[in-house]
C-alpha cells in the first residue's frame, strides 16, 4: 500500500491535475510553480549526489583500490572548489552593497571560485567539446565503410550540405547556369532544396512521432500501466 | 537635487508633448488634409482568455489612413504618473524660487488639477491600419485596472491627424474559466486519451496487437548475453537531463528491462548518472527489477553512482571508464546533446555492442552513424511498452498509431482542401483549409 | 625503460625544449596577463524622497561611490557612524598597452602572477584532454579526476547560491536572508517581508527523498519520485501535443500546387509533393501495430522503407550542418594554445 498504491496515486493525480490545469487561466501557471519546485528539489538532492561522490571516492581511497590516487585528486578538487564557492571565499564585494560580504560576487575571475572556473573548468570542458571535431571525422569514416544504401544516403547528404554551404560549392558547380534546366545540380541550390523539402519532411514527421510517443508514455505513467520504478509487493 | 528635477520634468514635458502630438488635429501644410475622424469605436473584453486583452472595432474613412490608438492607464501606471506630476510641479516651483512648503502645495495642486485634465493619463498603444478596425484589433498584455480601460483612436494620413474619437464607457476585462484558444488542444488531448484508453481496453479484453519488429529491442538480450559470456560489464547511460525530461523517465523504463536481463544472467550493470535525482530513480528502478526476477540479493547500489552535473565532466568520466573497463554492451537511452558522439565513438573504439535511443532530433544522426542499433524518436518511447510485453502496454502502442493515423488524415484532408483552395481562394475549400490550419496551430 | 614511458619522456623533453625556445624567441615572452588595480571608496548614504513626492514615501539608503554628485549636491547624505568601505577593482589590460604604461611608470598596472599561472594551468589541461586522442594515460586520468571534482562542486555551488538561497531560504525566512546575503531582495509595499510557505513543498519532498539514506524509511523516498514522474508526464503530455504534434501538422498543410500570378511553379509544386510524401512515409515508418506481413503489411513495409530514406537524408543534412561548428570549436582551442598561451599568433596585435 505505502510502497505501491500511494505512489501510483500520487503519479496519477499529479499528472492529471497538471493536464487539466493548463486549460484554465486561473490555474495555467501551476506548471511553472511545479517546475520551480522541481528545480529546488534537484538542488536539495545534491546532498544525495554529493554524499555519493564523497562516499564512492573515500571508499576507493580507504580500500586502496586501483586508481585510488585519482579518487583522492577528485575528492580534493571537489572539497576545495565547494569550499571556495559555498563560503564565497575571496568574493569580490558587490558595489551596491560593499558592506555585506555574503552578497559578494564569487563567480568573478578575481575570486578563487571564478578563477577555478576560468582556468580549470572552462578549458577542460571546452577541450572535451572540441574533441568532437575528431570524432565527427571518425564517425563519418566508420559510416562510409558500412556500404549500404542508408549509409550512402546519410553521408552523401552530409557531404552535399557541407560543400553546398562553403566556397567549394562555387568552385565545383558554379559554372552551371542559375536559371538553366540543370540549376538543381548546383551544390548550393541542391543543399537548399534538400533542407527545404526532404529534411523538413523528415524532421516534421520525427517531431510528430516523438510528440505522440511522449503522450503515450505520459498516459502509461499516469494510468499506472508503466510502474517500472516501483518495487512490486 | 537639480538632476532629479531635471529628469522628471523632462519626462513630464515629453509625455505631455507626446500626448498633444496625437491629440491635436494638425492641419498645417497645404497638401496635408486631415482625414475624417474614426467612427463607431467600440471596445469589448476578449472572451475566453486570462483577462488581459480587449478587442477594438471601428470604422474609418476610405484610403486606409493609419489609426493611432491609445488607452487609459492601469492602476500602477496611474500611481507613478501622479508621482511624476507631483515631483515635476514641485521642482518647477522650487526653480521659480518658491519655499519647500510652497513647492509641496504646488505638487498637491498639480495632482488635483490632473483629475480634471482629460488630456492627461493616456498611453499610446500602437498604430493600426484602417482594415484592422473591421476585423478587430486586439490590445494585449493589459495591466490591472480596477475601473477598466477607455480607448481613443485618431486617424492619420500623411502626417495630418483627425480629431480624437473615444469609447463611450470603460471596459473591464474578465478572466474566463477556460482558455477558448486551447479548446482545439483540449479536444486533441481528449481524443488521444480516448484512443489510447480504448486500445488498452481492447488489448486487455480482446487481444494484444501484433507489432512489427524493432531490431534494436531484439538486440538488448543478445548484447547482455554477450557481456555475460565475455565476463564484461554492461554500461547504461540514462542521458544527461534530470527527471523533468520525459526522455529520462523513458530511459529508466528501458533500464528496468535491461536490469532484469542482467539480473537473470548475473551480469554486472553499471549506471553512472549526471543528476542526483536520476541516481535515486535509477537505484529504485534497478532494485525493483532485481525484486521482479526474485534476485534481490544480487542488487548492488554502489554500481549506480552520481558523477557530476557537468555535461563534459560526465563524458570525460564515462569515456575514461569505457576505455579502462571495456564494457561489452553500452546503452545510451535518454536525452543527449553534443556528447552523444563522444560516447558512441569511444564505445566503438572498445568494441562494445551499442544500442541507443533518444528523441533529441539533433543527436539522432550521430547515434545512427556510430551505434549498432538506434531507437529513433518515437521508437524510443514505444520501447518500454514493447519490452514489458504486457497486453495493456502493447495496446497503448496501438492507440499511439491511431493518433498518427488521425494526424496523417488531418494533413491529407487539409492539403487537399488547400490545393483546391489555391485555385479558388474565395471558395469554401480555402476557408475550410485555413480553419483547419488555425485550429491545429 | 618501457615503451610508453619512453614515449612520455621524449614528449616531455621535446615539449620543454619547444617551450623554452618559444619563450626565448618571443621578444616579450609568452603567457602573461596584465591587470590594472584601482581603489574606490563607497559611502552609505540616505536619499530623502524628492519634494512633492506623495505623502508617506520613506527615505532610501544606498551605497554610493565617494565621488558621486548626489553626495556633493546634498540629495544624498552620508549615514553617520557608518564606516567607509574601500573596494579594489581589477581589470585586464592588453600586454602591449600594459608594457607601455609600466614603462611610463604607472604603478597601478602590473603583471598578474595568479592569472599568468592560470594560463599555464589552462594550457596544461587543454593538452591533457587532447592526449586522450592518443590513448588513455595518467595525464588524462588526472585531468578527468580534476574535471569531475571541480565540476560537481561548481554545479552544487550554483545550486546552493542560485537556487536554494533565492527559491527556498529567501521565501521561508526573507528577513534573515535579506540581511545575510540578498540585500537586494525586494520588500512588500508596506516595507516588510512576508514568508511564502508554499516553498515548503519542495523542502518536504526533498526531506522525504533523503529518507533513502536511512535504513528503514527508504520506502517513503518513492513518493517524491512518484510526484516528479507524475508532474513530468502531465506537463510534457500537453506541451508536446500542442507544440509539436498539432503545430507540425498545421505547418504541413499547404497547397500542393504553387501558383504565382496564376502561373504554375513546377519546382515549388514538386517540392511540396516531395515534402508531403516525406511526412506521410516517415509517419508510416513509425507505425508499429502492423507487422510487415500479408498484402497490407508488405505495402506498409515498402512505404516505411521510403520513410527510412527520408530519415537518412534528414540525418545526413544535420550531420553536414554540424561539422563546421565542431571544427570551429577545435580552432578556438588551438587559438587559445597558440595565441593566449604561446603568443605565436596575434591577429589583433595586442601582445
Amino acid at each position: 500500500m505505502l510502497k505501491r498504491t500511494i505512489p501510483l496515486l500520487i503519479t496519477a493525480l499529479a499528472g492529471a491535475i497538471l493536464i487539466v490545469a493548463y486549460f484554465s487561466p486561473a490555474t495555467t501557471n501551476w506548471g511553472e510553480v511545479v517546475t520551480d519546485w522541481m528545480n529546488t528539489l534537484a538542488a536539495v538532492a545534491f546532498i544525495l549526489g554529493g554524499g555519493n561522490l564523497l562516499f564512492v571516492n573515500l571508499e576507493k581511497i580507504s580500500s586502496r583500490r586501483a586508481g585510488w590516487a585519482y579518487a583522492a585528486v577528485t575528492l580534493l578538487a571537489f572539497v576545495v572548489t565547494l569550499t571556495f564557492g559555498i563560503f564565497k571565499i575571496g568574493a569580490v564585494p558587490n558595489p551596491q552593497f560593499p558592506a555585506t560580504p555574503w552578497a559578494g560576487d564569487y563567480e568573478s575571475v578575481r575570486a578563487p571560485f571564478g578563477w577555478v572556473y576560468e582556468y580549470v573548468l572552462s578549458p577542460l570542458t571546452a577541450t572535451m567539446f572540441a574533441m568532437l571535431a575528431f570524432y565527427v571525422a571518425s564517425a563519418a569514416f566508420r559510416a562510409f565503410r558500412a556500404k549500404n544504401i542508408e549509409a550512402i544516403l546519410l553521408l552523401g547528404t552530409a557531404f552535399v550540405i557541407l560543400l553546398g554551404r562553403t566556397a567549394a560549392a562555387g568552385i565545383l558547380t558554379g559554372w552551371i547556369p542559375v536559371d538553366g534546366p540543370f540549376a538543381i545540380l548546383r551544390l548550393d541550390t541542391l543543399a537548399v532544396n534538400i533542407m527545404q523539402y526532404v529534411s523538413t519532411a523528415g524532421t516534421r514527421a520525427v517531431m510528430m512521432g516523438i510528440a505522440l510517443g511522449i503522450a503515450a508514455t505520459s498516459l502509461r505513467l499516469i494510468l499506472g500501466l508503466d510502474r517500472s520504478y516501483l518495487v512490486s509487493d | 537635487m537639480a538632476r532629479l528635477i531635471h529628469s522628471s520634468s523632462l519626462a513630464y514635458a515629453f509625455g505631455f508633448l507626446a500626448t498633444m502630438l496625437w491629440q491635436t488635429p494638425r492641419t498645417q501644410g497645404a497638401m496635408e488634409v486631415a482625414p475624417p475622424p474614426v467612427i463607431q469605436l467600440t471596445a469589448a473584453d476578449k472572451p475566453g482568455d486570462d483577462g488581459r486583452a480587449i478587442v477594438l472595432h471601428w470604422a474609418s474613412a476610405e484610403g486606409a489612413p493609419q489609426i493611432l490608438l491609445s488607452r487609459t492607464l492601469g492602476d500602477e501606471e496611474n500611481t507613478s504618473l501622479v508621482r511624476e506630476i507631483r515631483i515635476a510641479a514641485a521642482a518647477a516651483a522650487l526653480a521659480a524660487g518658491a519655499t519647500p512648503e510652497a513647492a509641496e502645495q504646488a505638487a498637491t495642486d498639480a495632482e488635483q488639477a490632473m483629475s480634471t485634465n482629460h488630456e492627461l493619463g493616456w498611453k499610446f498603444i500602437g498604430v493600426a491600419s484602417g482594415t484592422e478596425g473591421r476585423l478587430g484589433f486586439e490590445v494585449t498584455d493589459l495591466p490591472a485596472a480596477a475601473n477598466g480601460f477607455r480607448f481613443r483612436a485618431i486617424a492619420s494620413r500623411d502626417g495630418a491627424q483627425s480629431a480624437a474619437t473615444e469609447t463611450a464607457a470603460s471596459v473591464v476585462t474578465e478572466i474566463a474559466p477556460l482558455f477558448a484558444s486551447r479548446i482545439p488542444l483540449m479536444v486533441a488531448v481528449i481524443v488521444l486519451t480516448a484512443l489510447i484508453g480504448w486500445s488498452v481496453w481492447m488489448a486487455c479484453r480482446v487481444r494484444a496487437p501484433q507489432l512489427r519488429k524493432i531490431a534494436a529491442l531484439n538486440a538488448i538480450d543478445e548484447a547482455v548475453g554477450r557481456a555475460t559470456e565475455m565476463g564484461r560489464s554492461v554500461l547504461f547511460v540514462p542521458g544527461i537531463q534530470d527527471m523533468t525530461d520525459i526522455q529520462t523517465v523513458a530511459g529508466l523504463t528501458v533500464l528496468s528491462r535491461v536490469a532484469r536481463t542482467t539480473a537473470e544472467y548475473d551480469a554486472t550493470l553499471e549506471v553512472p548518472t549526471t543528476r542526483s535525482l536520476v541516481m535515486t530513480a535509477a537505484r529504485e528502478t534497478v532494485q525493483a527489477a532485481h525484486f521482479a526476477v526474485h534476485r534481490p540479493e544480487s542488487y548492488r547500489a554502489d554500481l549506480i553512482n552520481y558523477v557530476t552535473d557537468e555535461q563534459f565532466g560526465y563524458v570525460a568520466y564515462v569515456a575514461g571508464k569505457m576505455v579502462r573497463e571495456k564494457p561489452a554492451a553500452c546503452f545510451y537511452m535518454g536525452a543527449f546533446y553534443a556528447e552523444s558522439l563522444l560516447f558512441a565513438e569511444t564505445g566503438n573504439s572498445v568494441g562494445a555492442i551499442q544500442i541507443s535511443g533518444t528523441a533529441e532530433p539533433s543527436q539522432l544522426p550521430f547515434f545512427v552513424a556510430a551505434c549498432d542499433y538506434t531507437l529513433i524518436g518515437e521508437e524510443f518511447f514505444a520501447a518500454s511498452a514493447y519490452l514489458s510485453g504486457e497486453p495493456a502496454q502493447l495496446g497503448s502502442i496501438r492507440g499511439q498509431d491511431l493518433g498518427k493515423l488521425l494526424a496523417a488524415a488531418c494533413i491529407v484532408i487539409g492539403t487537399l482542401l488547400a490545393t483546391i483552395g489555391a485555385f479558388a481562394p474565395d471558395g469554401s475549400a480555402a476557408s475550410a483549409a485555413s480553419w483547419l490550419v488555425g485550429a491545429l496551430g | 625503460m618501457s615503451r610508453p614511458r619512453l614515449v612520455w619522456f621524449a614528449l616531455f623533453i621535446l615539449g620543454g625544449i619547444g617551450l623554452a625556445y618559444n619563450a626565448f624567441v618571443r621578444p616579450h615572452g609568452m603567457a602573461q596577463v596584465f591587470v590594472e588595480r584601482s581603489e574606490k571608496t563607497y559611502i552609505e548614504a540616505e536619499i530623502a524622497p524628492p519634494i512633492g513626492a506623495p505623502k508617506g514615501e520613506k527615505p532610501t539608503t544606498k551605497w554610493l561611490a565617494s565621488g558621486d554628485p548626489a553626495l556633493a549636491d546634498g540629495t544624498a547624505v552620508a549615514v553617520p557612524d557608518q564606516a567607509r568601505v574601500v573596494v579594489t577593482k581589477t581589470d585586464n589590460v592588453a600586454p602591449r598597452i600594459a608594457r607601455e604604461r609600466i614603462a611610463n611608470g604607472e604603478a597601478a598596472v602590473s603583471l598578474s602572477i595568479i592569472d599568468s599561472i592560470g594560463l599555464w594551468i589552462a594550457a596544461f589541461f587543454t593538452l591533457a584532454i587532447f592526449s586522450f586522442l592518443w590513448r588513455d594515460n595518467p595525464v588524462y586520468k588526472f585531468a578527468e579526476s580534476i574535471l569531475v571534482g571541480v565540476s560537481a562542486a561548481y554545479w552544487m555551488t550554483l545550486g546552493f547560491w542560485a537556487t536554494l538561497v533565492p527559491n527556498l531560504f529567501a521565501k521561508l525566512a526573507p528577513e534573515t536572508v535579506k540581511a545575510w546575503s540578498m540585500p537586494s531582495l525586494p520588500v512588500d509595499a508596506d516595507g516588510s517581508l512576508t514568508p511564502f510557505f508554499l516553498a515548503l513543498v519542495p523542502l518536504i519532498l526533498g526531506l522525504m527523498l533523503l529518507m533513502r539514506l536511512s535504513p528503514k524509511g527508504g520506502w517513503i523516498s518513492v513518493w517524491p519520485l512518484a510526484f516528479i514522474i507524475g508532474t513530468t508526464a502531465g506537463l510534457k503530455f500537453v506541451a508536446f501535443i500542442e507544440g509539436d504534434l498539432m503545430a507540425q501538422a498545421s505547418n504541413t498543410i499547404t497547397p500542393l500546387v504553387a501558383l504565382q500570378d496564376g502561373q504554375l511553379q513546377l519546382g515549388d509544386s514538386f517540392g511540396n509533393v516531395v515534402l508531403l510524401v516525406g511526412v506521410l512515409s516517415v509517419l508510416t515508418y513509425f507505425f508499429f501495430s502492423i507487422e510487415y506481413k500479408g498484402r497490407l503489411g508488405t505495402m506498409v513495409g515498402k512505404v516505411s522503407r521510403v520513410g527510412i530514406w527520408y530519415l537518412m537524408i534528414t540525418f545526413g543534412a544535420a550531420f553536414g550542418l554540424t561539422v563546421m561548428g565542431r571544427i570551429t570549436l577545435l580552432s578556438q582551442r588551438l587559438e587559445f594554445l597558440f595565441g593566449d598561451w604561446l603568443w605565436i599568433i596575434d591577429p589583433a596585435n595586442v601582445r
